[in-house]
């Protein structure tokens, strides 16, 4: 029989994350279907990252993790609530009048160290972190997951400047590159050239993975020994619902119930 | 003799000294601080030139402030009020991350630098996002207290520097705040005064200080802390000085301090001497683009004999 890999300090199984994630976007599908509805494609194409950033080093006190496309707040809120990190289910207030749950991070919630969504300023905040846990030699991690649209943003590079300038080999970049951006495709918009070559010419070690394989995340958001560290992850807008999967118009979408009832039960 | 050192020289000195106990303080430049910082060479390990990018600067200051540092970090005010500007709104203002920004060349003091490097509308930027400290301190000695009170305080600080001029702060005793309002010695009378000068920052407090001396119905009221919050603290000390205010501040009119003082005090006079409407285009040295922009002592003395009335009034 095959071992199981254990895939964090507090010894949660692989399919187990899985599981963390399917139950994700069964709490993202229900917040497109709240009066407010949400940044849906978004929310589903980086969810894979977060549960397993979440798994990994979510318990950690010296390590921080920041969603910086806060955009996809409620992929932020559904990973958190499903780790019993929040105590109440994002999809019941979400967007109401008196919630916490806004439409990008509320730093008033547990597990949401920074407000993010102006983009950019996460990244640069997770630098930060990483720059603290290097002076103090705790070995904790600055983990950011940001969009390839948010590349866009002169803080993103500006920070990249910096963190290759402060050698700040842990330091970790996670990047959701789902090809999408709010008014339609990058490629469409402003394409980003040669964003692997661009992220090893700022010194960072860079790692190319599927976005949604549990174990490639894994295994790739480990610091790197001597640089700061960029993961491309390729993603797809919208992925786990097939009339949303890599299409544009699906950045943000309110739903009726009935259809959230439909999309949860085709999750595969 | 002990050698005045400038606001923006006083900021690094007392750091480094501060740091000396304070494990938790780290210096961060964004390029601008000059060579041989006295930081720098005391505590090496916790200075850090961050390069030139003052926006992303103050969010990195703000995950140190999280991880549990005391980050100071300085660069010129027209980059941190305006270019960073978004970072302070969210990091300082609306998270309350505990970030010092000290902000040298402020107002014109840059000179013949020109206006990409002049800051007039800093303090109306700042005063605008709730939470942060301001404090425009005038001289030597009221500077090394702000950074003292920055450092204690975990409350996000924006503290206005101006260059090289080097001063004598007011008197103030060693057991007050610089958040309390200073009235300049000798001008406190049972009665309340013709007028009341509130000197803003260091070039406007020595214009006061030479105008209280020349005229005796006039009072001189210091502020150093210019945030809303501390503003309001200034109102029953200030009732009880005059009916009529002019606030002298190396700013813009909008937004200034003289504009949030008239809507605290709605039945009182409260008139600005400031730098008006204009870019400054001109070079010159400091006092001289003050000039141009028709600020200094004696389009002041103008302006306080037109208040009261012409020279007969007074």
């Amino acid at each position: 029989m095959q071992n199981i890999p254990v895939y964090s300090e507090w010894e949660m199984p692989i399919s187990e994350i899985a599981d963390k994630a399917k139950e994700a976007r069964k709490l993202i599908i229900d917040m497109a279907a709240t009066p407010t509805g949400c940044h849906i494609g978004g929310s589903l194409s980086v969810i894979d990252l977060l549960v397993v950033a979440l798994a990994k080093y979510g318990h950690d006190p010296n390590s921080s993790v920041i969603l910086s496309k806060g955009h996809a707040a409620a992929a932020l809120y559904a990973s958190l609530y499903v780790y019993g990190r929040l105590s109440s289910n994002p999809a019941e207030s979400y967007g109401k009048q008196g919630s916490l749950y806004t439409g990008h991070p509320n730093h008033k919630l547990p597990g949401i160290p920074f407000a993010t969504g102006s983009l950019g300023h996460g990244v640069a905040y997770a630098a930060g972190w990483a720059l603290a846990q290097k002076l103090k030699g705790t070995g904790g991690l600055g983990i950011v997951i940001g969009g390839d649209g948010e590349l866009q943003e002169g803080l993103c590079w500006e920070t990249a400047q910096i963190a290759q300038a402060q050698s700040l080999s842990n330091f970790v970049y996670i990047i959701d590159c789902n090809g999408g951006q709010n008014d339609g495709m990058i490629e469409d918009i402003s394409p980003i050239r040669n964003v692997k070559e661009r992220f090893k010419a700022f010194g960072f070690a860079v790692k190319e993975i599927d976005g949604h394989r549990h174990e490639d995340i894994f295994e790739a958001i480990a610091p790197d020994r001597d640089k700061p560290l960029a993961i491309l992850a390729r993603t797809i807008k919208g992925k786990g619902v097939a009339a949303l999967e890599g299409h544009p118009d699906s950045h943000y979408a309110k739903i009726p119930a009935n259809l959230a009832k439909r999309w949860k039960v085709s999750l595969t | 003799m002990t050698v005045l050192l400038s606001g923006r020289d006083a900021y690094k000195d007392e750091l480094a000294n501060l740091a000396e106990t304070e494990g938790r303080i780290i210096c961060l430049e964004t390029d601008l601080g000059g060579k041989n910082h006295p930081f720098q060479k005391r505590h090496p390990e916790r200075f850090l030139n961050l390069g030139i990018a003052e926006l992303a600067g103050v969010d990195i200051a703000a995950g140190l402030a999280e991880a549990g540092y005391v980050p100071f970090i300085s660069t010129f005010a027209a980059f941190a009020a305006l270019r960073a500007s978004e970072s302070v709104k969210l990091s300082m203002g609306y998270m309350g991350k505990n970030v010092k920004v000290v902000a040298a060349y402020g107002g014109v003091s840059g000179g013949w630098f020109g206006t990409t490097h002049h800051a007039l509308e800093d303090i109306a930027v700042m005063q605008s996002f709730q939470n942060i400290r301001i404090a425009c301190p005038h001289g030597e000695e009221e500077t090394r207290r702000v950074i003292r009170e920055a450092a204690a305080s975990a409350e996000p600080y924006y503290i206005r520097l101006s260059r090289n001029d080097k001063f004598d702060s007011l008197y103030r005793s060693s057991d007050s705040s610089c958040r309390e309002l200073l009235i300049e010695d000798g001008k406190l009378t049972k009665s309340l005064s013709q007028l009341c000068l509130i000197s803003v920052g260091e070039q406007a407090t020595e214009l006061c200080k030479e105008l209280a001396k020349e005229y005796e119905s006039i009072t001189h009221a210091h502020a150093c802390y210019v945030d809303s919050q501390i503003l309001q603290t200034y109102v029953e000390p200030l009732k009880a000085l005059s009916n009529r205010f002019l606030v002298v501040e190396e700013h813009r009119a909008t937004g200034g301090t003289a504009s949030y003082l008239a809507l605290l005090m709605p039945k009182h006079q409260v008139y600005s001497h400031s730098c008006g409407d204009q870019w400054p285009t001109y070079g010159g040295s400091h006092t001289e683009v003050l000039a141009d922009l028709g600020f200094g002592l004696e389009p002041l003395r103008r302006q306080i004999q037109t208040i009261l009335g012409g020279t007969d009034g007074i």
